[in-house]
C-alpha cells in the first residue's frame, strides 16, 4: 500500500462484493430482475442504500444471456451474472452507495433500465471529524519530527565513518534507522527515494546499484570495511533531506494513517522476522520495535475516535499489541548487541522466529481493521 | 488389454547407451495399446498430429478424456488450452555421464511422454518377479488433456556433452533482476519437464515416470505442483483468478493471435540454432506471495494495486474485463485512473514498446513458510518467448517499480530452451546430438 498519501486516487468504489464486505447485522434489499427478450427492468426500481441482492433470472431470452449493474455512466461494471440460459436463475449482492445506476442486458430490444438507491451517502467526511482531523495534524508532526531526527542521526553516523570509527559508525546505524522504520509507509510513497535510502541487496537489479543504508550495512559488517562509506553516506543524507522536504508538503488522511500502521507491521512480519532486513549487521530486532512503534504512533491518535466506533476492536489491538511487547521483551538486553538495547538476532532461533511471527500476525490482522472505522 | 511383457517395451534398457540409431523404447514404438482411460473411451494413437500436424491443433476426445497430438510443429504445452494442474520438475545430469547417455534417455522420454499423452501406461508389466514398469497411479485416471514440454538450461551446454556449438545465443542465465531472493535450490537445472493435466495425479503421474527412467543418469534438482492455472491461453476459456483473488491473465497472447504468436513467442529463421526453429524459451519463476499482508489491504488499494476491479476484472478506466484499459484516463484530480505504478499498467505491451509474452502460470502451494509461519505459495510464472530478454526487460520494469512488489518476492528461477515440435520417429534431443 504505497500509492495513497500525496493526492489519494479517486476510484469510483462504489460497489463491494457483498462476500468482502458485508457489514455484520446489516438489513439486505432483494431486487428481482427477470431478463427476457424485451428487457431487464429490476423491481423494485428504487432502493435506500445499504446492502442489495440481485436476484437474476432468465425467463424466455434466447438472445439475451446476461444482466448487468453498471454506474449510471455506464462506464463501470460494478456486478454481474453472466451466461444465463433459459429457464436459469443466479445473481449477486452488492453495497451500494446512494446514486444512479443502470440495468444492462446485451441483447435484448431495451437494454438499459434505470436503477436508483436513495439515502445519505457515507461518503469519506473526516475532515469535518475534530477527532480525526487532529490524528491527521498530529500525525504529520510525527512524521515530520522522525524525519529530521533521521537526518540528524544519520549526519551523526556519517561523522562516525569520516573519523574511520567503524565501531561507532555501526552503533549509530541501527539507531539512525529506528527513525526510518517508524515511518516508513509514508517514506515508500515517494518510491525511488525510498529505494535509494533503504533498498535491500536483492531490490536492486545490479549489485552495483545498492546504495543507502543497507550498502553501508554491507561495507560495515560483511565486507568489513569503511572504504567507500563515506560517498554513500553524504548520498543518504541528501536522500533524507529530499524525504524531509517532501514530507513537510505531504498531507495524509486516516485511511492513510491506518494502512501505513498495517504495513509496519507486515514488513516486519515479512522481512524482519526473516532477518532478510537486516541480513548483514543482525540488528533486526530494533528496527522491528521501531515499526511497532510507528504502528502504535498511528493507533493511539486514531484511538478516541475508534472508541466510539469499535471499541471492541480498540480493546483486540491494545491486547495483541500487549503480546507483541511480551514476546520483544524477551530479546532486550543491556547494553544488547552494539549498543542496540537488544540480542543480536541471530541468536533468535527458527523456532522462536516463527513464534514471534505468529504474534505479528495476528497483531497486523487486527491493524487492517482500522481503515474501514475511520473513513 | 494387451499383456505384454518388459522386454518388448523397455528391453535392453541400460545396455542401450552406445550410439543406437533408436532409444530403446523408441523401438518398441507402437508395439503395445494399453489404455490408461478407464471404460474403453480412449483416444487412441491414430488422432490427429502426424507429420506437419501443429501441436497448437485439435484436440481428440471430449471432456476429461481429452488429448493433444504430441506431434506437430511445436511441441504440446505451450499453446494448448492451459490444462488445471502442473507438475514441473528442473533435472540436472549426474557427474560422469555421457553424451550418448543423455541421448538416449531423452529418446526414452519422448517415447514414454508420447504414450502418457495418449493415455497409454509407459509399459505394461504382468510378469510378478518384476517391478512394474509403469509406476501405475494413473491407471484408470482419464489423461485430461496431458501434455509433456521438454526443455533444455544453459548448462546442458557447457563442455560436458560436446554440445557447446549447438548452444543458442540467447540461452544465457537469467541475470540478477530486481525483487528477487533466489533459494538455490530452486534455481536453474539442465533439462525441466512440464507436464500439464486436467487431472493432478496425471501430470505427476508424467513427471515421476520420466524421472524414474532417468534415475543413474539425471537427478531432481526441484520440482513444484501447480493446483489452480493462472492464465487461459485461448478464446475460448474463461479467464482464471491468482491466489491474490484477481482474473490473471485476461491480455495474454491466445492461441488464435497467430501473427503474436509468430513475433513474440516461437523462434524463427532469425535462430543461430536450427533446432530451435519452431521452439520457444520456457522462463519459470517462482514467486513468493505474501498472501496474509495481501489479505489487509483495503480493497480499493488492492485494485489500485493490480489496475482492474476484484469482482469483475474490468480496467480501471472503465469497461468490462475484456475492455482494453485506457492508461492516458485521469481522475478529476489530474492523477491516472490506472496508477502509474499499477501491476497491469507496467506490464502492458502499450508502456513496453509492444512487448509481450506468452504466460502459462499455475497457482502453488508448499505448506507453511517455516520461519514465518504463513502460507508459502503463490505462483508458479511460466512464460514462452522468443528470446529470454523479453522477460528480462519486462522484470527489470516490474521489479523496480510495481505497485505489487510490497506483495511478492521471485524466490526461484529457471530458464530452458524449449526445442521445436516433433515429427513421427523424431525424438527430443534431434539437431542437438547429431
Amino acid at each position: 500500500v504505497a500509492t495513497v498519501v500525496a493526492g489519494a486516487l479517486a476510484v469510483p468504489a462504489v460497489a463491494v462484493p457483498v462476500a468482502l464486505a458485508t457489514p455484520a447485522g446489516a438489513k439486505t434489499t432483494t431486487v428481482n430482475v427477470t431478463v427476457t427478450p424485451q428487457g431487464c427492468a429490476p423491481k423494485p426500481a428504487k432502493v435506500a442504500t445499504g446492502q442489495v441482492q440481485f436476484n437474476v433470472k432468465n425467463k424466455n431470452a434466447g438472445s439475451v444471456t446476461e444482466a448487468e449493474l453498471r454506474s449510471g455512466d455506464m462506464a463501470h461494471i460494478l456486478g454481474e451474472q453472466e451466461n444465463l440460459t433459459p429457464g436459469l436463475s443466479g445473481g449477486f449482492g452488492l453495497v451500494l452507495q446512494p446514486g444512479k445506476y443502470v440495468v444492462y442486458c446485451p441483447g435484448a430490444s431495451k437494454q438499459q433500465t434505470a436503477f436508483t438507491v436513495t439515502g445519505t451517502s457515507k461518503a469519506k467526511n473526516w475532515k469535518t471529524n475534530a477527532v480525526l482531523s487532529g490524528a491527521v495534524a498530529q500525525y504529520a508532526d510525527y512524521i515530520d519530527q522522525n524525519t529530521a531526527t533521521l537526518v540528524t542521526s544519520t549526519q551523526a553516523m556519517c561523522a562516525a565513518i569520516d573519523a574511520g570509527d567503524q565501531a561507532q559508525a555501526e552503533k549509530l546505524y541501527a539507531q539512525a534507522r529506528m527513525f526510518y522504520e517508524r515511518i516508513e509507509p509514508v517514506a515508500e510513497v515517494w518510491g525511488t527515494l525510498d529505494a535509494n535510502i533503504d533498498a535491500r541487496a536483492n531490490d536492486v537489479a545490479k549489485p552495483s546499484d545498492l546504495k543507502g543504508f543497507h550498502k553501508l550495512e554491507q561495507l560495515m559488517w560483511s565486507t568489513n570495511t569503511l572504504d567507500g562509506a563515506s560517498a554513500y553516506c553524504t548520498e543518504l543524507v541528501q536522500n533524507e533531506q529530499k524525504l524531509a522536504t517532501l514530507v513537510s508538503n505531504a498531507s495524509y488522511d486516516p485511511i492513510t494513517m491506518a494502512t501505513g500502521a498495517t504495513d509496519l507491521i507486515n514488513e516486519a512480519a515479512t522481512s524482519k522476522i526473516t532477518g532478510e532486513e537486516e541480513r548483514y549487521s543482525n540488528t533486526d530486532l530494533p528496527v522491528f520495535q521501531a515499526n511497532v512503534e510507528g504502528a502504535m504512533e498511528v493507533f493511539n491518535l486514531l484511538k478516541p475516535a475508534l472508541q466510539k466506533t469499535n471499541p471492541a476492536l480498540v480493546a483486540q489491538i491494545q491486547q495483541r499489541y500487549q503480546k507483541v511487547e511480551n514476546a520483544i521483551e524477551k530479546y532486550k538486553a543491556t547494553p544488547g548487541y552494539d549498543t542496540t538495547g537488544y540480542v543480536e538476532y541471530s541468536t533468535v532461533l527458527t523456532p522462536q522466529r516463527r513464534q514471534l511471527s505468529t504474534i505479528v500476525q495476528a497483531f497486523a490482522e487486527s491493524l487492517s481493521k482500522m481503515s474501514g472505522q475511520v473513513s | 488389454v494387451i499383456p505384454v511383457s518388459r522386454r518388448q517395451l523397455l528391453g535392453g534398457l541400460g545396455l542401450a547407451g552406445a550410439g543406437v540409431a533408436l532409444g530403446p523404447m523408441a523401438a518398441a514404438l507402437g508395439s503395445v495399446a494399453a489404455p490408461v482411460v478407464a471404460g474403453g473411451a480412449t483416444s487412441d494413437g491414430a488422432t490427429s498430429g502426424g507429420p506437419g500436424g501443429g501441436a497448437s491443433g485439435g484436440s481428440s476426445g471430449s471432456g476429461a478424456n481429452r488429448t493433444y497430438p504430441f506431434y506437430g510443429d511445436h511441441q504440446a504445452g505451450i499453446v494448448t488450452p492451459a490444462q488445471d494442474r502442473l507438475a514441473f520438475a528442473s533435472l540436472s545430469v549426474l557427474d560422469g555421464i555421457t553424451r550418448n547417455e543423455v541421448r538416449t534417455l531423452l529418446r526414452d522420454w519422448t517415447v514414454a511422454a508420447e504414450r502418457m499423452t495418449r493415455g497409454q501406461m509407459v509399459g505394461e508389466t504382468t510378469d510378478l518377479d518384476t517391478p512394474p514398469l509403469d509406476t501405475g497411479e494413473a491407471m484408470g485416471s482419464a489423461v485430461g488433456g496431458l501434455t509433456v514440454t521438454i526443455g533444455y538450461g544453459p548448462s546442458l551446454f557447457d563442455d560436458r556433452f560436446g554440445l557447446a556449438a549447438k548452444k543458442p545465443a540467447p540461452l544465457v542465465d537469467l541475470p540478477p533482476l530486481p525483487n528477487e531472493n533466489l533459494d538455490p535450490a530452486f534455481v536453474g537445472g539442465d533439462l525441466c519437464i512440464q507436464a500439464c493435466s486436467d487431472d493432478p495425479l496425471v501430470a505427476f503421474h508424467a513427471v515421476r515416470n520420466l524421472a524414474r527412467l532417468g534415475l543413474g543418469v539425471v537427478d531432481y534438482n526441484w520440482m513444484e505442483l501447480g493446483f489452480g492455472k493462472t492464465s487461459s491461453t485461448t478464446d475460448s476459456q474463461a479467464t482464471p483468478r491468482n491466489l491474490l483473488g484477481f482474473k490473471d491473465g485476461t491480455r495474454n497472447i491466445k492461441a488464435e493471435q497467430t501473427d503474436l504468436l509468430d513475433r513474440y513467442v516461437w523462434v524463427g529463421n532469425e535462430t543461430d540454432q536450427d533446432w530451435m526453429k519452431g521452439g520457444s524459451y520456457l522462463v519459470a519463476r517462482r514467486i513468493q506471495m505474501f498472501l496474509e499482508n495481501w489479505d489487509r489491504d483495503y480493497l480499493e488499494d488492492q485494485q489500485n494495486v493490480i489496475g482492474r476491479t476484484k469482482t469483475a476484472g474490468a480496467p480501471l478506466s472503465g469497461g468490462r474485463e475484456f475492455t482494453t484499459p485506457n492508461f492516458h484516463k485521469k481522475n478529476d484530480q489530474g492523477q491516472p485512473v490506472i496508477p502509474a505504478n499499477a501491476h497491469i499498467r507496467l506490464a502492458s505491451h502499450e508502456e513496453n514498446d509492444g512487448l509481450r509474452i506468452l504466460r502459462r502460470g499455475y497457482s502453488f502451494t508448499d505448506g507453511i513458510d517455516p520461519v514465518r509461519g504463513t502460507l508459502m505459495g503463490g505462483l508458479f510464472f511460466i512464460a514462452f518467448m522468443k528470446r529470454p530478454d523479453q522477460f528480462v526487460t519486462l522484470q527489470r520494469k516490474l521489479g523496480t517499480d510495481d505497485a505489487l512488489n510490497e506483495y511478492i518476492q521471485h524466490i526461484g528461477s529457471g530458464l530452458f530452451a524449449v526445442q521445436g515440435g516433433l515429427r513421427r520417429g523424431q525424438h527430443w534431443g534431434d539437431g542437438l546430438f547429431v
